[in-house]
């Protein structure tokens, strides 16, 4: 538990660092971005008094070490664009995108467990057709198929809104958007356990005992074969939130992402690390998650 | 209740013929187009702005398009400016400079509060002053433009008085500006994070709410009294609501109008400009912004460009009107101008951005550039012709960024190297003020021909402590300084106009710049919202005299 905490704690400093160098020693002057962006005009006066009030004066191995200080007790400092404290302002951006993010991985594990279980019982051509659907989906970039999704549904059919709305109807595109490229590499990964499994000597006993190819199914084969997959959803979680750049700026929906993308447009260093920071913290969290619900799945993990 | 149709304008006469046509052939339905009838109170429009969300909304701090855009539907100047140019009276009735132009007085409206019980008086206009000059606002237009104000008084509850440094003649043009707005001397007195999220005005609408990322919502103000000069009615607005979006996606903003999501859209690109042309349900307003065209400047204080001939060889080898034509799609106008097509005072010159390789040619071996290196290139003494373009991803819109890719290409064919760097704006600031550019396109928006004092004169060379400096072109010219330090002085109009003449016809005749095409500002609106224009001063929206036909 002690050597997991600790790998954690290294995690987010080198996390932190790594983001930190990477937006600032990019060259460029934040003082401009703070003061306002394209079409204002910054005044020396003004851009002088940012550069006292959020250090840009000092070297950069003093702005890191402060950083990293103000990290270490909690605090992700003031962002310099939005004038607000980085804790509640990623806080409240991060119901948006975490309701994104479980919702995806809820429909892609439904998708690819629908897609699997079929193809593996469906014969030759069930099969073919279940691996080809994968691999397009798995292909599918964020972008195009948002755009494609609001195309059909939004314009053509009329039937949901391009953009995100007070009810649940505007969470439905960005959802599949996420989910179907998802379900691809889970439905992948989960066929091909699947096929294994089934040729596994397990399900033969358990064949032989008279169990139904239902209940071979569903209470033996998928529960072997759904361990690979489960490991992956951690890592699916990640690529969620990435996903979520993308997402939320076409659908026009508050999250992570787009504050991330705008922070980074605007060279805003604070936010981009508090961002950075509680993703990891979120992939951590994941990890430890995946792993309980390895053990949970599969009993000979839990003797050890 | 039509919107006003614009002659002076190519684009929008065209539009109108299309849709007339469009009319007689009998295939619109009931369309804006028509008369829509008497306006209706009521309702709820859905604006979707592709402009980055301001971080703050009261627009004294910082002050940039974004916060103008949502500032004018709740704050008021102090004067507005109207179609043809000439400015006009807001909460200021009226006002007389001293003979010496040093002192104004403004006698203001005695009717107005704002919309936390706050008197508007010759008090609220002092602090408003104030506040702007006060280095902690972290004001920029707006102290800029303040920058001959010395002392602001009050005569009289209504009458306030400005001294200057010296004569203002674009003090009035800068009041207009919505950087510029009057707020709630109470308000103000919060603290700026309060005031950011729900500034309080005069204005038509009140700001209720601010979810970040999603949307501010405005509410009407009952008691509304003040609407400028040239407004359609007076009253309160009709709308009773406003929620004012952020989308920064181009296509989900068309989108989002298509399906009818949102009924006004900013930001409008070429692309879907086309599209909405052929749909008879959406609109287009086409408004561009005033102050500078956009423009590409030239670097004269380094070389290639500190040679006239080479300036004026790139200025030739640049096929600018194919590519405008062919890449916004019919939808922007080639400009020739230093100035945008709505300033009055603009000086427009077709001849001396003539497409003509040969005489590129002729002035690049006359100039010394006379070799031609491994890779088609020009060179003089070994060194490459080579011509560095940082461009502000931020800034450029795609179209604009294709027309300078289509501007390398020809260029290369007279043998200039382009190198367009596309750069986020901290790099691009960056590359600026190191002066790692030979070329560079910057938008200034401003009210009035004073911008190009801001652009052209000697002074805006000198880099702030910043590093940063409007002169991109770096002309350095003591008549060109002369001519506009006048122009700034000289209050009698024709007197002004014609200085400004002198100084563009020479500030083009240098060859410092190429014009491209004004600053484009193009909104699509569903066909059932009537009565929306912008405002001629900053060519922001306006919602006050727009209302729903639904």
């Amino acid at each position: 538990m002690a050597a997991r905490l600790g790998g954690a704690i290294f995690v987010l400093w080198a996390v932190a660092s790594i983001t930190f160098f990477a937006v600032r020693l990019i060259p460029g002057d934040p003082a401009q971005a703070v003061l306002g962006g394209p079409g204002s005009q910054a005044s020396p006066e003004a851009l002088a008094a940012v550069r006292t009030e959020y250090g840009f004066d000092k070297p950069v191995l003093v702005q890191y070490l402060a950083q990293l200080g103000r990290l270490a007790t909690g605090d992700l400092g003031r962002s310099y664009a939005l004038n607000q404290d980085v804790g509640p302002l990623v806080l409240d951006q991060l119901g948006g995108t975490v309701l994104l993010a479980v919702l995806a991985l809820a429909l892609a594990w439904l998708l690819a467990l629908a897609l699997a279980a079929w193809s593996t019982r469906g014969g030759t051509v069930a099969a073919r057709v279940g691996s080809g659907l994968e691999i397009v989906a798995a292909a599918l970039p964020h972008f195009w198929l948002a755009t494609s999704l609001i195309v059909v549904f939004s314009i053509w059919l009329g039937v949901l809104p391009p953009i995100s709305t007070v009810g649940a109807a505007g969470l439905v595109l960005p959802v599949l958007t996420l989910a179907i490229p998802l379900a691809g590499f889970l439905g992948q990964i989960l066929r091909e356990s699947l096929l294994a499994a089934l040729e596994s000597p397990f399900v033969l006993s358990a064949r032989a005992r008279g169990e139904s190819e239902r209940g071979v199914l569903w209470t033996h084969a998928l529960r072997h074969a759904s361990l690979p997959a489960i490991s992956l959803s951690g890592w699916a979680f990640g690529s969620l939130i990435s996903g979520a750049v993308v997402v939320e700026t076409i659908f026009a929906r508050p999250g992570l992402g787009r504050t991330l993308l705008t922070a980074v447009t605007l060279r805003d260093v604070p936010v981009v690390i508090g961002v950075v920071m509680i993703v990891a913290v979120a992939y951590i969290l994941m990890t430890l998650l995946t792993d309980a619900a390895t053990r949970l799945v599969d009993p000979r993990l839990r003797s050890e | 209740m039509r919107r006003p149709a614009r002659p002076r304008r190519l684009l929008a006469a065209t539009t109108g013929i299309v849709a007339l046509g469009l009319l007689l052939a009998g295939c619109t339905p009931a369309g804006p187009n028509e008369p829509a009838g008497e306006p209706r109170s009521g309702g709820t429009l859905t604006y979707a702005s592709g402009d980055a969300e301001p971080s703050c909304l009261d627009p004294h701090v910082g002050g940039n398009f974004p916060q103008a855009l949502v500032s004018a539907q709740y704050l008021e100047s102090l004067v507005s400016r109207n179609d043809a140019g000439q400015i006009i009276p807001w909460l200021a009735e009226s006002w007389t400079p001293s003979d010496d132009g040093l002192t104004w007085d403004f006698t203001l409206r005695a009717d107005v509060t704002f919309t936390d019980g706050t008197a508007f008086d010759a008090a609220a206009v002092q602090a408003n002053i104030a506040h702007l000059q006060n280095p902690t606002t972290l004001s920029s237009t707006g102290y800029l433009a303040l920058g001959k104000v010395k002392t602001v008084a009050a005569v009289s509850p209504t009458v306030v008085r400005f001294t200057l440094t010296e004569p203002d003649s674009a003090l009035l043009e800068s009041l207009s500006q919505p950087w510029l707005a009057m707020e709630s001397p109470a308000a103000l007195e919060r603290s700026q994070d309060e005031n950011c999220a729900s500034p309080v005005g005069t204005g038509p609408f009140i700001v209720q709410s601010w979810v970040k990322q999603n949307a501010i919502t405005l509410v009407r103000n009952d008691d509304y009294v003040s609407p400028p000069a040239d407004a359609a009615h007076a009253g309160p607005a009709y709308l009773e609501e406003v929620i004012w979006r952020f989308i920064p996606d181009s296509a989900s903003r068309y989108a989002a109008l298509q399906s009818g999501e949102v009924d006004v859209i900013d930001n409008a690109q070429p692309d879907t400009i086309v599209q909405a042309k052929q749909s008879d349900s959406i609109e287009q307003l086409d408004s561009p912004r005033p102050g500078a065209a956009n423009r590409i400047e030239l670097n004269s204080g380094q070389a290639p460009f500190n040679d006239v001939r080479v300036r004026e060889a790139f200025i030739r080898s640049a096929n600018v009107d194919d590519a405008v034509s062919s890449l916004f799609q019919g939808t922007a106008t080639r400009s020739y101008s230093a100035l945008s097509s709505v300033e009055g005072t603009a000086i427009s010159n077709a001849a001396l951005f003539d497409y003509d390789p040969a005489a590129a040619a002729e002035l690049l071996d006359a100039a010394g550039w006379n070799e031609t290196d491994a890779d088609g290139y020009r060179a003089k003494d070994g060194v490459r012709l080579s011509v560095e373009f940082p461009v502000s991803t931020n800034q450029s819109i795609p179209a604009e960024q294709s027309v300078f890719e289509q501007i390398q290409a020809t260029a290369k064919e007279t043998g200039f190297e382009v190198n367009l760097a596309p750069m986020d704006l901290s790099s691009w600031y960056a590359a600026l003020a190191s002066n790692d550019y030979d070329a560079v396109s910057a938008p200034y928006t401003k009210v009035g021909p004073d911008v190009l004092r801001i652009l052209y004169h000697s002074d805006s060379i000198v880099p702030a402590p910043s590093g940063y400096f409007a002169n991109l072109a770096q002309v350095n010219d003591p008549e060109i300084d002369a001519l506009l330090t006048t122009a700034a002085r000289t209050t009698d109009t024709d007197e002004r106009s014609s200085l400004y003449a002198d100084a563009q016809n020479r500030i083009l005749e240098g060859f410092y710049l190429l014009p491209l095409y004004d600053q484009q500002n193009h909104f699509l609106l569903r066909g059932d919202v009537q009565g929306l224009r912008t405002l001629p001063t900053v060519a922001v929206p306006t919602l006050y005299d727009t209302w729903l036909n639904r």
